[in-house]
């Protein structure tokens, strides 16, 4: 087995359990799913479902860089939606914000994991990408 | 990443969106989850969960096969199903469809899926 390694970028909102943002194993990187918070207060942003997922994505973006990845190498995402999900919007922000278009899984949860706070967590996505 | 490593073909449905059917990378290839939409109309199947889920699996066989993969290949799939009176069912299809040696398998109840879907896999498995 090759080694893995965790990783927690500094441009992430930082994790608040016990996972790092990332493990890289081989040339794969596995992220730990990312919601629409800050990387600097941890705040969720506003803007409902679209603007908690551009960030959840810009989130994505930079874990992977500091993996040496990158948006345009991402195999296979997972996304997870509080509600019905609004699939034209997720679409247009995967148009604008995926380079590659990656495999997708995308399905309505019950609730989130997240911290009690006066918004909730609309959205959150994972991803496998290519590193190196 | 390699463009050939993108798989889109037009015997499952088409995808409606920034997406593809399948990546393949390393000696795996990753499915987008599928559901019972008919791939030559791209309307959901009648017949209720389980021509919806028979549907869905030959979505992902057709895919695999294209990958140069097959359903026999599948390391590890995902169901997810929004009644859970429809949990006898899913199995009982699933283990028609699913041959030995099984595939590692996680299965969940869903809140919402697209547009009404009753259940939706996707899997990665080896190719050559």
């Amino acid at each position: 087995m090759t080694e893995r390694r965790g990783i927690v970028s500094k441009r992430g909102p930082q994790p608040t359990a016990s996972y790092p943002h990332a493990n890289i194993q081989g040339d794969l990187v596995w992220v730990t799913a990312q919601a629409g918070r800050d990387p600097v207060n941890g705040e969720l942003v506003t803007g409902g479902l679209e603007g908690q997922l551009d960030r959840a994505i810009s989130n994505l973006a930079a874990i992977l860089e500091d993996c040496g990845s990158s948006l345009d190498r991402v195999i296979k995402t997972m996304v997870m939606v509080v509600g019905e999900p609004d699939v034209e919007a997720i679409d247009a922000l995967f148009e604008r914000r995926f380079p590659q278009p990656p495999a997708r899984t995308v399905f309505g949860v019950a609730f989130l994991a997240a911290e009690p706070g006066h918004e909730t967590v609309r959205v959150q996505l994972d991803c496998l990408a290519v590193a190196g | 990443m390699k463009d050939e490593d993108a798989i889109t073909i037009d015997k499952a449905p088409v995808p409606r969106g920034p997406y593809v059917h399948a990546r393949k990378h390393g000696g795996l290839v990753y499915v987008t989850g599928q559901i019972g939409r008919d791939a030559k109309t791209g309307e959901f199947v009648k017949g209720g969960f389980e021509a919806e889920f028979n549907q869905a699996i030959d979505n992902l066989e057709a895919i695999l096969r294209a990958a140069g993969s097959s359903l026999d290949r599948v390391v590890r799939a995902q169901i997810e199903f929004v009644d859970e009176k429809d949990l006898d069912a899913m199995n009982r299809i699933y283990g028609e469809r699913f041959h030995e040696p099984l595939p590692a398998r996680t299965s969940f109840g869903a809140a919402f899926l697209w547009k009404g879907a009753k259940v939706q896999i996707d899997c990665v498995a080896s190719v050559d």
